[in-house]
């Protein structure tokens, strides 16, 4: 598991290495319109009217926020 | 599905999450973020489902901070039940401020993003971070809000949709009518994820603790009996205290503490009386800790006291601990900084059964000080709280706490301002816009130096190796043996290789021995202790090798440390040569010798020693595995001379004719020293000129035109001779052989004396 010092907001941004997933994970808090979109090798966050990006290590990925615990999950691990 | 309960990491904590591992997830079908029933024997919880530590993977495990444990009522290692939750989403929550919290304006939103995701129930207490808390000064202070009502009833989650009214009642009057379902008694103080990086420790202090309060008949079952106690020991600040606190919380004992002072009476007796009282105490409401602060003030060796009174309270707390009457499930945990004054009838298996040193804390365990100090602090997005961890060693926990103190307090200097002290609320806007930023941090750091290293500290120099001109081989060759056992320990440990203990550069004077050491102190990411020979020498018999012990002592806690010894010729003559009655200075030399290559390891600590007469210092001081590296720091030759003409001249306004070049080559014999003289006095000579020559008015605007020609450092030249003479040239040819010898397998076949290249 590494740190990674990126914030979402005032969430930081933490990343966990699986042996078949690398999840990375960040209480945002619950806003009510709090979006999530995997484009690519980069994931938008739309918090009200900010918006964060942050790149992912590798493309196939799953991405949602549920209760404000934002979470985007990718199968393959790319080293 | 039954889960064991674990801590969670430092910095998760405080946020109403639990981390689920990821194999009971998918049985549960469980997503990140859904709401989790916490079902304990004390009571429920209710948490968002975070996902599970990558080393948990498959041991069902679910890590949940202080605050959720102590409202499900379940401890560390418990078994509990975990399902899932279907929570309803808050329409309206009022809460209730104390009664002492003087805020003016709508705190509301600022509760409500605090609270937000998190599920709360009628009558519980939430600690909010306020920002800098205005409750006191100490940073990161929580708040304990009190949930006056909620709608609907029930466990509710609180979204941005909440609305939050603040209750007109202060929270002291609203009765916490829900410590049966869901709220706690109170939140606990200390919990195990406020302490930071004395992970392993912690484990031991709870195996001894906490193993023999939960299951006694784990013990009964072995037919072994249960430990007594523990002593913790380790420098000042480290976290001592904090940990039994923790323990006590976290298993929900009793807990008395002792200090020393306190127990001390004038009548005969009633010292020995009131220590059977506390335990006493403990033993009615067993189980029960009793914690002893300081424990070198009322167990001191029996032999070296002066009083009775001592000796006495020794004797009772020794029967006490290891008695006749079975104490039952009273534990003491015994903290002292100075394990070796504690009387040694006392540390043995029945008394205190395990002795942990609590040490300093080191990268990773900054980091996570830093982090629980920062928990509830609004930090700025620059502050990297891992550089922050790098660049603080031998800093305690103390030290860091103290960081962040005034940190916080600098970002509150800077609103001072808009704060109206005369009225009694504080703006909830000003409140709101605090933030601690990287200057703040950075303006913190300059002020606190590390507690263990007050005595010895110095301000480490702000000399680089780009200030030392010339000596190229010198630098590399001092690089390779500080810098790069620190940097690459992974070479080093794959080659076999253990770093140098120690360095010896010589030279003649001025050569820049101690400007190079002072780099390397800089350069070297380290702790600096620098010893100045005759002060480590002492009146009184022994106390000079006590001080240098003290020095290598204190050098181990910090470690990784450079000690210099300047001028090490001062204290570590040839031993039998003399040199008065008293032969301070042979057992002097005697110590430094066991410190460098004695029984226990210089871990991490680097010795560097100059000297400009390696010849009358001890030779067993110098051999391999002690000052084992011998850096020989040249008279300059041409080329180096200018480097150090271009160092000297780097920030003087020289005129257009200045020929470093020429300068270079006609200071033949001259050192660094004399070469910074020589530029000291060209720009003197230039100074003197222009003083004299413009009147006095005129100095501001004609100050910018002056500059340093030729003709100044020929002047210059004219006053400032070479120290390095034809005699010094001949005793330097003659310890050069010397050490050439000693050093064969570094002279590459060179002929040429290496003083003078």
């Amino acid at each position: 598991m590494t740190d990674q010092q990126q914030l979402v907001g005032d969430a930081p941004l933490r990343r966990y290495e699986y042996d078949d997933a690398v999840v990375l994970a960040a209480d945002i808090g619950i806003t009510g319109d709090a979006t999530v979109d995997v484009v690519d090798d980069t994931a938008t966050v739309v918090v009200g009217d900010e918006q964060y990006d942050f790149d992912l290590p590798s493309g196939d990925a799953r991405a949602f926020i549920r209760n404000g615990v934002l979470t985007v999950e990718m199968s393959e691990v790319s080293h | 599905m039954k889960l064991t309960v674990k801590p969670l990491k430092q910095k998760d904590a405080g946020r109403g999450l639990a981390a689920v591992d990821r194999a009971a997830m998918d049985e549960m079908d469980l997503e990140n973020g859904d709401y989790i029933v916490i079902d304990g024997d004390g009571g429920r919880a209710v948490a968002r489902v975070w996902p599970g530590y990558p080393e948990d993977s498959g041991k069902n495990v679910v890590r949940i901070d202080g605050q959720l444990r102590q409202e499900a009522g379940v401890g560390i290692d418990d078994q509990i039940e975990v399902e899932k939750a279907d929570v309803q989403v808050a329409k309206r929550v009022t809460v209730a401020l104390p009664q002492n919290l003087r805020v003016r304006g709508n705190v509301g939103p600022m509760i409500r993003n605090n609270l937000s995701g998190q599920a709360v129930t009628q009558g519980q207490t939430v600690p909010v971070s306020f920002g800098l808390g205005p409750l006191s000064s100490m940073s990161g202070q929580k708040i304990p809000l009190r949930i006056a009502e909620t709608d609907p009833s029930g466990t509710v989650v609180v979204t941005d949709q909440t609305d939050i009214e603040v209750s007109e009642k202060p929270a002291e009057q609203i009765a916490g009518d829900a410590p049966t379902e869901g709220g706690g008694e109170a939140t606990p103080d200390v919990a195990y994820e406020d302490i930071g990086g004395l992970d392993s420790e912690l484990e031991q202090v709870r195996e001894m603790i906490e193993l023999p309060m939960r299951h006694p008949e784990l013990f009964q079952q072995l037919g072994i009996e249960p430990p007594k106690g523990v002593l913790l020991h380790g420098p000042p600040g480290t976290g001592k205290t904090l940990m039994a606190k923790a323990v006590a919380n976290e298993i929900d004992a009793h807990f008395t503490t002792i200090s020393g002072p306190e127990i001390m009476s004038k009548y005969y007796g009633e010292s020995e009386e009131q220590l059977r009282e506390v335990f006493e105490e403990a033993e009615e409401n067993a189980p029960a800790i009793v914690f002893i602060d300081e424990i070198d003030s009322i167990a001191p060796k029996r032999g070296e006291t002066q009083g009775d009174v001592e000796r006495r309270v020794v004797a009772q707390l020794l029967s006490l601990m290891d008695g006749l009457d079975e104490r039952g499930d009273v534990i003491v945990i015994g903290a002292t900084n100075r394990v070796d004054a504690i009387d040694p009838a006392l540390r043995r298996g029945g008394r205190f059964d395990r002795e942990i040193e609590i040490g300093v804390p080191d990268k990773e365990g900054r980091k996570e000080i830093l982090q629980v100090h920062t928990r509830g602090m609004p930090l700025s997005e620059d502050i990297d709280l891992e550089s922050y961890a790098e660049n603080t060693h031998g800093f305690v926990g103390a030290d860091l706490a103290q960081l962040t103190k005034e940190g916080a307090m600098n970002a509150l200097r800077r609103i001072r301002p808009d704060i109206d002290l005369e009225s009694d609320e504080i703006d909830a806007e000003v409140l709101e816009s605090l933030e601690v930023s990287k200057q703040d941090f950075k303006e913190a750091l300059k002020g606190i130096e590390p507690s263990a290293l007050r005595e010895v500290f110095v301000e480490v120099p702000d000399t680089s190796w780009d200030s030392v001109g010339g000596l190229e081989d010198t630098k590399e060759r001092l690089r390779e043996t500080i810098q790069w056992p620190l940097e690459y320990p992974e070479v080093f440990e794959q080659m076999d290789l253990n770093a140098a203990k120690g360095v010896l550069l010589y030279g003649p004077p001025g050569t820049g021995k101690t400007l190079l050491a002072k780099a390397v102190a800089n350069e070297a990411q380290s702790n600096f202790i620098s010893i100045k020979g005759p002060e480590l020498l002492n009146k009184f018999v022994g106390e000079s090798e006590k001080g240098v012990r003290e020095v290598f002592s204190k050098a181990r806690e910090n470690a990784p440390t450079v000690v210099f010894f300047d001028e090490i010729d001062s204290i570590a003559a040839e031993r039998g040569s003399g040199g008065g009655d008293s032969q301070v200075g042979e057992r002097v030399v005697s110590q430094l010798l066991t410190e460098l290559d004695g029984l226990e390891a210089m871990e991490d600590v680097v010795v560097i020693a100059t000297t400009n007469r390696p010849d009358l210092i001890d030779s067993a001081l110098i051999r391999p595995g002690r000052l084992d590296r011998h850096v020989h720091v040249p008279v300059p030759d041409e080329d180096a001379r200018r480097a150090i003409f271009q160092v000297h001249t780097r920030g003087k306004p020289l005129a257009d004719g200045v020929d470093l070049d020429q300068l270079a080559r006609r200071t033949e014999g001259y050192v660094g020293a004399d070469i910074e003289a020589v530029a000291r006095e060209a720009s003197m000579a230039a100074t003197r000129e222009f003083i004299n020559s413009v009147d006095p008015d005129d100095i501001d605007d004609s100050v910018s035109n002056v500059r340093i020609t030729m003709d100044h450092f020929e002047q210059a030249l004219d006053e400032v001779g070479p120290s390095v003479d034809e005699d010094v040239r001949e005793q330097y040819d003659e310890i050069e052989e010397r050490f050439d010898h000693a050093e064969a397998e570094l002279d590459d076949g060179e002929t040429v004396s290496r003083t003078f290249q």
